[in-house]
């Protein structure tokens, strides 16, 4: 039987853009290295669904970055004007090629459909049409016989919200997860580094419960506490400690001494130097604080930046912070005050955040000095995560 | 209770905190903190956006309020500026408040928080009864 797979992408589709650029990308964005984009399709291709053509809308910011699809996919780019006119007619398109049924997916939710299921389930059914419910809310998941194009066309031209006829449903019984906004997207990846999902994180498992992708590089003094995962060519510095299923995704950067704490850094972001960043979401110049349920825009780099997607671009700016460097040196020793270097581990740990430069000689103890003054031998450490 | 005479400084920090607008806040408040024991109450309501520079200006505030014996307190801090002090590790050095008046009163007497529930849920419970 030929079974075709169309899955549309568009900005209306990917949760409610509110003030969080996040929300409106939750779907296109890394979690634990893949996006939901991908383990959708990857699980599509496990259930022997190999023929895959997806819809992406131009112009918004969804296309606005990598949706990181494979090269065997069909990827199909639509005005968002026209969206919906190009996506029946890839559908028009598979059926005259010679599809009998085809499974439509709308990236608005992430959900671990059995697809043989659904597809039986039709079959039985011997509808024209037939959907997934999770609970009351209907899932944008269908699955059309490919010959029934007038239903189809009439789903299209409704925005996937009316079917000519009624279409049966089918309830969903696994993983499932709106993928509304950064909450969501937060959960997802929790959900992902424990286990509760059948899709797993992208990388190797380099000690139990920490999954590192390739190219992921973890200076010496980082610490990763299981749960975590580090995706590729992501960067740890030293005395980074990376704890409580927080994820740190492709090329992104944490700087020395930063604490992650049950947080997600995105793709091609960098975490300041000696910063604490919990229970957030950060990346694209923001942060969005999952506890006190706020969107804050960052503009400082030296707390959250953006880094170039492309490593053209990327290879450029690190050339000049390179060539600028020396320079740069050069005019400090000339011009400011020496710096005098902490002698020891206590002054190390009373010096204030990096990122905050020298703010009139006001350190910001990183542990516990009383003590250590009155027992010279020990050093207590702020406690993080399991340690 | 310590009967405090000395004047509290309250003042609303911009809706910006960047290191232009930072040098002018400290130029603002620099002659009242070089006053004997300084007591300022910086109001962060209103701020949408600090950065880097924002809190190095803080703690350069603490700190000259400090030298002369005297303390910065924070009130009323905007969900913003909240959450770049917790980024920054700076939250815990300040005496943070729901606002501007309940900073100025801390500076005349030491009200721990659990009491300070206590008696707002004893006012609360007997106004009903009064009621």
């Amino acid at each position: 039987m030929d079974i075709r797979g169309l899955l549309l992408v568009n900005s209306e589709s990917i949760g409610e853009i509110d003030q969080s650029p996040v929300a409106a990308l939750a779907g296109t964005l890394d979690v634990a290295g893949k996006s939901p984009l991908l383990r959708i399709m990857e699980r599509l291709q496990q259930y022997g669904v190999s023929s895959i053509s997806a819809v992406v809308e131009t112009g918004s910011s969804v296309t606005a970055r990598n949706c990181g699809l494979p090269s065997d996919i069909a990827r199909i780019a639509a005005a968002p004007d026209r969206f919906w006119r190009t996506a029946e007619s890839v559908f028009n398109d598979m059926a005259q090629r010679g599809a009998e049924l085809v499974v439509l997916v709308r990236l608005n939710s992430y959900a671990e459909t059995d697809f043989e299921k659904l597809i039986q389930f039709h079959l039985d059914h011997q509808g024209r049409v037939t959907q997934m419910s999770h609970g009351e809310q209907r899932l944008e998941i269908f699955c059309i016989s490919a010959s029934r194009r007038n239903d189809a066309a009439s789903l299209f031209r409704t925005q996937l919200t009316r079917c000519r006829t009624e279409c049966p449903l089918l309830e969903h019984e696994g993983y499932f997860n709106p993928l509304a906004d950064a909450r969501d997207l937060r959960q997802f990846a929790i959900d992902i580094l424990t286990r509760q999902t059948q899709t797993c994180p992208a990388g190797e498992e380099a000690k139990p419960g920490v999954w590192v992708a390739p190219g992921a590089l973890i200076e010496k003094g980082a610490r990763l506490l299981a749960p975590a995962y580090i995706g590729s060519f992501a960067r740890v510095r030293s005395g980074a400690v990376i704890t409580r299923c927080s994820s740190i995704e492709q090329h992104a950067v944490v700087d020395c001494g930063t604490v992650i704490e049950n947080s997600t850094v995105l793709p091609f972001s960098y975490v300041g130097a000696g910063l604490d960043l919990a229970h957030s979401v950060a990346g694209m110049g923001r942060i969005v604080n999952l506890h006190r349920d706020v969107s804050v825009e960052v503009t400082d780099p030296k707390l959250i930046a953006s880094m170039p997607a492309k490593s053209g671009k990327r290879l450029i700016t690190s050339a000049a912070e390179i060539v600028t460097y020396l320079p740069r040196l050069a005019w400090q020793g000339m011009f400011a005050g020496a710096e005098a270097q902490p002698a020891d581990l206590h002054d190390t740990l009373r010096q204030s955040s990096p990122a905050l430069g020298n703010a009139a000689g006001y350190e910001t103890p990183a542990c516990d000095t009383e003590t250590s003054h009155k027992f010279p031998n020990m050093v207590v450490a702020r406690r993080y995560g399991h340690q | 209770m310590d009967i405090n005479s000395r004047p509290v400084v309250v003042k609303r920090m911009p809706e910006r905190v960047n290191a232009r607008t930072a040098r002018e806040f400290l130029r603002d408040v620099r002659p009242f903190l070089a006053a004997d024991r300084p007591q300022l109450v910086f109001d962060l309501s209103q701020v949408a956006q600090i950065d880097a520079a924002g809190v190095e200006m803080l703690l350069r505030c603490m700190s000259e309020a400090h030298k002369r014996d005297g303390d910065v307190k924070l009130a009323s801090l905007s969900d913003q500026a909240a959450v770049v002090l917790e980024l920054t590790r700076t939250e815990r050095l300040f005496e943070i408040y729901e606002t501007s008046t309940e900073a100025a009163r801390s500076f005349s007497g030491f009200l721990p928080n659990a009491m300070r529930q206590q008696l707002l849920h004893n006012k609360r419970s007997a106004q009903p009864a009064a009621a």
